[in-house]
């Protein structure tokens, strides 16, 4: 088996909260680099597959193996779906991407440094005094890359983080990721429901449906077939060399 | 009137300390009760310190003073005083999962239940009434030496933790939820700091009541919210406001022979609306 530039790797893998098996029979390899997107309808289990791979839900059988430089999460950067902070709180965009570094030993230097590179490659340079509340949604989304960002990950997880972003927000902070990806071979796990974002932006695909994973690079996995499987309707979804995405959504009994 | 602040020292001394440590010690833990919105809990848990104090002496007033002479001592109290407010701390901690009861509703049902029964059950017995609105008005004029030594070295032992484990203790007061995604345990972090709570609002309602209480846990926290620009200064600035604010009080206090306690959360009370004011008035003038 070739292990090069393997970052993830679930073998067997079933994860379960209580008696209630949520994925079974995982098998998925990640590798160095790869823009992976995580699709799949609610409740098919790809928040749990991330809250494994962070750590904070332990496998119920199987394995999930880590890169030695992920083992301690130290290179694991996590963007979460929703921030849940005290509107009232008062905090400075500075303090917010700070926290990031937590579990992390820099000094006030590296600190400094940290959050400087981070804040440059989201694009907000510059803003570090700010109030973290005078921020647009989509700045404020930024500022979360930038928190996951401040721990110079090499693998970026994002759970859901376009939601509630309007199309040039969406479209400005996917493309701040790309480049990421592109220039510091950062490893994206990217969770979404959208599949014009997955056309234009995966290199690879993990598809959640019945509590189970199929896994490849996104010309083998995103067809008709595989998206009839994991949504029960049929979708038709490609990406021409310019960038622009189509989706066909077959009506009930209809040919798309 | 510093003067006559001073020739008091002698006779008030233990209580102006033990004022001043409880202050310390209840704004450094209102900062994370604030940064978590969770203002009403500190309510509770006074409330719910009451509570047990009203138990204790109702048992006390049942037990035989030779045979169970223990149940008449200061101790009891306090034992009973903190482990109630540990059980209301841990009750309103663990509240709030998907499927059951809300935060507010269990601290809502802690905090009346509490202040019902504390008021029934000591009803029947001699001067139970009258400390238990002793308790709820507040008195910190009967504070002793060892007092001043347990409220000194828990605020020690809190400004040690918040040092040492600062970066993870701001992480849990922002965002509990990413705290949960770097590795931290967030229910074990909840119930310890929920302990710490309990334990603090249990020996300082003991000590100096229920307004004073929860006025130092609150009000210089909401205080150095509204005055600072980010939550890490907060830990500084709460502390620094409530035991200035205490200092001002009780020479207040002293000279003009009102209660230090209620002097002190009154001038509290008046700091948090000039902070809510100020920035209002510069917007205005800008």
């Amino acid at each position: 088996m070739e292990n090069d530039g393997l970052v993830l790797k679930a073998t067997g893998l079933a994860l379960a909260y209580g008696r209630r098996i949520v994925l079974e029979d995982v098998n998925l390899e990640v590798r160095s680099g790869q823009f992976c997107f995580f699709l799949g309808p609610n409740g098919s289990g790809k928040t749990t597959l991330i809250r494994a791979i962070l750590g904070a839900l332990w496998p119920r059988a199987g394995q999930l193996w880590l890169h030695t430089d992920h083992a301690r999460r130290e290179r694991i950067g996590f963007v979460p779906q929703r921030c849940d902070i005290n509107p009232t709180l008062p905090t400075t965009v500075r303090e917010f991407v700070l926290l990031g570094l937590v579990g992390i030993r820099a000094d006030s230097q590296d600190r400094v440094e940290r959050l400087n590179w981070a804040l440059d490659k989201v694009g907000l340079a510059g803003l570090e005094h700010k109030d973290y509340w005078s921020l647009s949604g989509g700045q404020r989304q930024r500022a979360l890359v930038a928190r996951a960002l401040v721990r110079r990950p090499s693998m970026l997880i994002l759970d859901e983080p376009t939601n509630g972003l309007d199309l040039s927000a969406e479209d400005a902070f996917l493309r701040s990721l790309a480049t990421l990806n592109h220039e510091e071979a950062v490893t994206v796990l990217f969770v979404t429901h959208d599949i014009a974002i997955t056309a234009r932006y995966a290199t690879h695909l993990v598809l959640f449906h019945s509590g189970s994973v199929e896994s490849g690079p996104r010309e083998k996995m995103l067809n008709r077939a595989a998206l009839e499987r994991v949504y029960g309707v049929l979708v038709d979804a490609s990406c021409d060399a310019s960038g622009a995405v189509t989706i066909r959504v077959c009506p009930p009994g209809g040919d798309p | 009137m510093i003067e006559g602040f001073l020739s008091s020292w002698t006779l008030f001394h233990n209580t102006y300390l033990a004022g001043w440590l409880i202050g310390l010690l209840l704004s450094l833990i209102g900062v994370l009760v604030v940064a978590r919105d969770q203002i009403f809990i500190g309510a509770a848990i006074s409330q719910a310190s009451t509570l047990g104090i009203a138990l204790a002496m109702a048992m006390g007033a049942w037990a035989a003073t030779d045979t169970l002479s223990w149940m008449h001592s200061d101790g009891f109290l306090t034992i009973l005083a903190v482990a109630f407010s540990l059980l209301a701390a841990l009750m309103t901690s663990s509240a709030g999962k998907a499927g059951g009861e809300s935060h507010e509703a269990i601290t809502g049902w802690v905090f009346l239940a509490s202040a019902s029964l504390s008021i029934l059950i000591v009803s029947y017995s001699p001067h139970g009434l009258e400390e238990i609105h002793r308790l709820l008005a507040s008195s910190i004029i009967g504070a002793t030496e060892s007092d001043v030594w347990t409220f000194g070295m828990l605020a020690a032992l809190s400004a040690l933790l918040l040092v040492a484990a600062h970066s993870r203790i701001l992480l849990f007061a922002i965002d509990p939820a990413m705290a949960g995604a770097v590795g931290m345990n967030v229910r074990r972090w909840t119930a310890a700091i929920s302990a710490w709570l309990g334990l603090a609002v249990g020996l300082s309602i003991r000590s100096s009541g229920m307004l004073y209480t929860f006025g130092c846990l609150v009000l210089p926290a909401l205080i150095a919210k509204n005055v600072c620009r980010e939550v890490r200064p907060m830990f500084l600035v709460a502390p620094v406001v409530a035991v200035g604010t205490g200092a001002v009080g009780f020479v207040l206090a002293n000279h003009y022979d009102f209660p230090p306690a209620q002097m002190t959360v009154a001038l509290l009370s008046l700091l948090l609306m000039v902070a809510w004011l100020l920035p209002r008035m510069r917007r205005g003038t800008g």
